[in-house]
């Protein structure tokens, strides 16, 4: 059993009357990526803000390294590097010069791990902060996070505004870290990204987490689209249970299978002689898209 | 050609209701304070002849360096008296509201990425500088008229309408000189901190030419600046109207400059190359402390030579005040001496009483205009918590208290330094006197004393800071009240004596005309501490709020 990097249990958080999250539970390991993923509004920045010690938890609790999140902050964040979503620097510093503060503020400055970032992503040091675009204060805060030897990585949807080339850069610094046994909770709006580096995905809603687990065990919840043309035409297909949406296409018909139905479905079509069958798992976008619509909730 | 305008008009209109609330302000107040203080210059000197004497007092090299050379001298009028005297500072503060206007327009929208927006609209090359020019030149008109009309009506007889006019338009010509030179630093400069610091360079050069000018009596050098040039219009005397021709073919000579730089640059790009900063942090940034005094630090040192150059230029008159205040009743009662001692001092003694009161007086001004950069100080880690600053340094295994604690002992700090620095000032200028009322040591404990009352203001903002983060008002709010008891609170009946007590700086021993007593400073010393600890204690326990 891995050891448990950051954990929450009935996490909740209300300003005023608004409730932002309600009963959060949440755990990453060590080596491992964990991705958060939610709509506009639905609490994933306030997850993190309670994470941190910025704010503090209405209910439950939150824990990083076992400690108390608001009371041990400081302690935490000696082991923690973080990246806002909107990253706000002091426009007459240099990036140079944010960086080391950052890194020294945590702990010893690595002045290779340091010129090696800044080459990776391909930052000049020199300027002043006010000079840099969204996707180089994004930068900034990248290289500071990645030059300090933390144990947890926070990031608040770092890659809004890096190029796919940057993307990129920060995909290898994520999977070095992860090989190297640290743990990665990554909040991103980027699908393609967390599919390809998470390891667990929570989805929150309305201040709720309303899925959490691997991909796979997620994708096993769900439905698998199928695309099957046959010898003579398919009848009473509507007719069985777990089959949704089902459409005609040129060469046959394609249509969603909850998983626990597949065998059902696959027998059924087999006597109508299978020329071509086609399964896809439901990518990761299928899963978010069924949370952002509230009527789906709970298919 | 045309094109390079286009759409300047609707540009013109869309900065103007941007400028509603800022410029209608700076008119009002510049308008309302240089016409109220006319009235006030003319009766100063109820016997005829003071006035003329008081002319020959101030035509000597110091004060000619700092407000123009006397003129008018063989029948001083209160016209000629506040013209010479007022015009300069007058246009020091138009062009200071030129200066942010031009600037908040051009450089600074183009920083912030809206000028982008603008250009890519149908809109022309050169439409944005143009529009803030025009917008400016319109600004200025009517604070021209503005400053006229106040001045006209205000019933001086030595200041008519038509020449009060010429006043307000020479104030707004040089007003919109200064407009079209941050024009021009606006295309040179590539960021809006060095368009403004710029231009502030070349209102303080100018002024300095100004003075090296008219001390030597070379009126070409002193002309050289917008400001010399102005001053020899001699308003309510001569009336000369070639420096308001000169001044208005300056200002079009710096638009037409501007204009030919924008069209020549690219955007976002500057002539004068933003200079590449440090690589590497310098070893005094890496800490909480070291990052609060680095985001500080120009505001420090700025504020202390403001400090210390107005503390010097209060010095610098202070021989002149017996003559200055000497027949006025009205003005012994400003500087705070009371109705008995004025009643009963002798000639002999008169120059001496004074000397002290204004000295107490301006003490305690000089304090109050030092509780801004203090204040400041104090609640610059609200502005960083607000602006999102905050949450990446507490990210970084920084105690919050010990980054709060940064700031309050930069503000703890700042307030005995600029403390230091006025008294320094002060005593910089009088020294060269020849019979200085003052010792070093004595300005220092008048100046010092106050210490305990800035204290307790300090702990007041750490306690909103702690508790009510979203009401820093209140701040300022306390700081207008104590200003106010403090130039008010001597008016009979006008606030209650239980209210006047709240103000901190009521119970400080106005050195040294009253008694050293250590109670009070040591009772405001003990709140100022609980108040900042109760401030730590509620900040520690509270969210970060960054709306």
């Amino acid at each position: 059993m891995a050891t448990l990097n950051l954990e929450t249990v009935e996490l909740s958080k209300k300003f005023g009357k608004v409730t932002a999250l309600n009963g959060i539970d949440l755990a990453v390991n060590e080596g491992e990526v964990f991705g958060y993923i939610g709509p506009n509004g639905a609490g994933k920045t306030t997850t993190i803000r309670v994470l941190l010690g910025i704010l503090q938890a209405t209910k439950g609790s939150a824990k990083v390294f076992g400690l108390d999140a608001w009371k041990d902050a400081v302690e935490i964040h000696k082991r923690l590097a973080y990246v806002p979503g909107d990253v706000n620097l002091w426009p007459n510093l240099t990036g140079g010069e944010v960086i080391d503060l950052f890194v020294s503020l945590r702990g010893k400055q690595n002045k290779e791990r340091r010129a090696k970032l800044l080459e990776q992503f391909d930052l000049d040091p020199t300027k002043k902060c006010r000079t840099y675009s969204k996707g180089n204060r994004q930068k900034v805060a990248l290289v500071a996070a990645f030059a300090c030897d933390a144990d947890l990585f926070i990031l608040d949807e770092p890659t809004s505004g890096l190029d796919p080339l940057m993307e990129q850069v920060f995909q290898e610094c994520v999977l070095e870290q992860k090989n190297l046994g640290k743990g990665i909770f990554l909040s991103s709006h980027i699908l393609s990204e967390v599919e390809r580096l998470c390891d667990r995905v929570g989805i929150i809603r309305e201040g709720k987490l309303v899925e959490t687990g691997t991909l796979s065990e997620l994708r096993h919840l769900t439905r698998i689209t199928m695309t099957v043309a046959t010898q003579s035409p398919i009848t009473g297909l509507e007719t069985l249970t777990g089959v949704h949406g089902i459409r005609t296409q040129p060469d046959g018909l394609s249509f969603q299978v909850d998983s626990a139905q597949v065998g059902d479905v696959v027998s059924h079509l087999a006597q109508f002689g299978v020329k071509k069958l086609e399964s896809t798992p439901p990518t990761l976008e299928d899963l978010f898209m069924r949370h952002y619509d509230s009527a789906n909730v709970g298919v | 050609m045309r094109s390079n305008f286009a759409n300047s008009g609707k540009l013109v209109r869309f900065m103007l209701r941007r400028e509603r609330v800022t410029s209608a302000i700076w008119i009002i107040v510049v308008a309302l304070f240089s016409a109220g203080l006319a009235p006030a210059m003319d009766q100063m000197f109820s016997e005829p002849g003071a006035r003329q004497q008081f002319g020959e007092s101030i035509n000597n090299p110091v004060m000619v360096a700092m407000m123009g050379p006397t003129y008018g001298i063989e029948n001083y009028t209160a016209g000629a008296m506040y013209a010479n005297m007022m015009l300069l500072w007058i246009i020091i503060a138009v062009a200071i509201m030129n200066i942010f206007l031009v600037v908040r327009h051009t450089r600074a929208d183009e920083e912030y990425g809206r000028v982008e927006v603008i250009r890519s609209a149908p809109t022309g090359r050169l439409a944005v500088v143009n529009a803030a020019m025009v917008t400016a030149a319109i600004v200025n008109i009517i604070l021209a008229i503005a400053l006229g009309v106040a001045l006209g009506v205000v019933g001086v007889e030595s200041m008519g309408f038509a020449a009060s006019m010429l006043f307000g338009f020479v104030v707004g010509i040089a007003g919109f000189v200064f407009a079209g030179i941050a024009a021009i630093f606006a295309q040179l400069a590539s960021n809006r901190s060095g368009a403004t610091g710029f231009s502030f360079l070349a209102l303080g050069l100018f002024y300095m030419i100004r003075a090296a000018g008219d001390m030597q009596g070379n009126d070409v050098l002193a002309c050289i600046s917008p400001l010399g040039l102005a001053h020899r219009s001699q308003v309510y005397v001569e009336n000369n109207l070639w420096p308001f021709i000169i001044l208005l073919v300056e200002a079009i000579g710096c638009a037409v400059a501007a204009y030919a730089l924008n069209a020549i640059r690219d955007l976002d790009q500057g002539f004068i190359p933003a200079r590449p900063g440090r690589s590497v942090a310098a070893k005094s940034l890496l800490s909480p402390f070291g990052l609060a005094a680095r985001i500080l630090r120009n505001m420090t040192i700025i504020w202390i030579i403001v400090m210390f150059v107005l503390a010097a230029s209060y010095g610098s008159v202070i021989a002149d005040i017996p003559t200055f205040v000497g027949d006025s009743p009205e003005y012994l009662q400003v500087i705070g001496i009371p109705e008995q001692i004025v009643n009963t001092m002798t000639d002999a003694d008169k120059a001496k009483i004074i000397v002290d009161y204004f000295g107490v007086f301006v003490i305690s001004m000089m304090t109050l205009v030092a509780l801004v950069p203090v204040i400041n100080t104090a609640l610059k880690i609200r502005v960083e918590e607000r602006e999102g600053r905050t949450e990446q340094v507490y990210a970084a295994a920084v105690p919050r208290m010990k980054y709060l604690l940064g700031y309050v002992i930069l503000a703890f700090v700042l307030s005995i330094l600029i403390q230091f620095a006025s008294a320094a000032g002060l005593y910089s200028a009088t020294s060269v006197l020849e019979a200085n009322p003052f010792t070093f040591d004595g300005l220092l404990q008048a100046f010092f004393v106050y210490l305990p009352a800035m204290w307790v203001i300090i702990g007041f903002t750490v306690l909103i800071v702690g508790l009510f983060p979203k009401t820093t008002g209140a701040v300022w709010g306390l700081f207008g009240f104590v200003f106010l008891v403090s130039f008010l609170g001597g008016m009979p009946g006008l606030l209650p004596e239980w209210l006047q007590n709240v103000s901190p700086v009521k119970h400080i021993p106005q050195l040294p005309l009253a008694e050293m007593t250590f109670t009070p400073l040591i009772i405001l010393t003990v709140i100022a501490l609980v108040l900042t600890v109760a401030g730590f204690f509620f900040y520690k326990n509270r969210d970060s709020v960054t709306a």
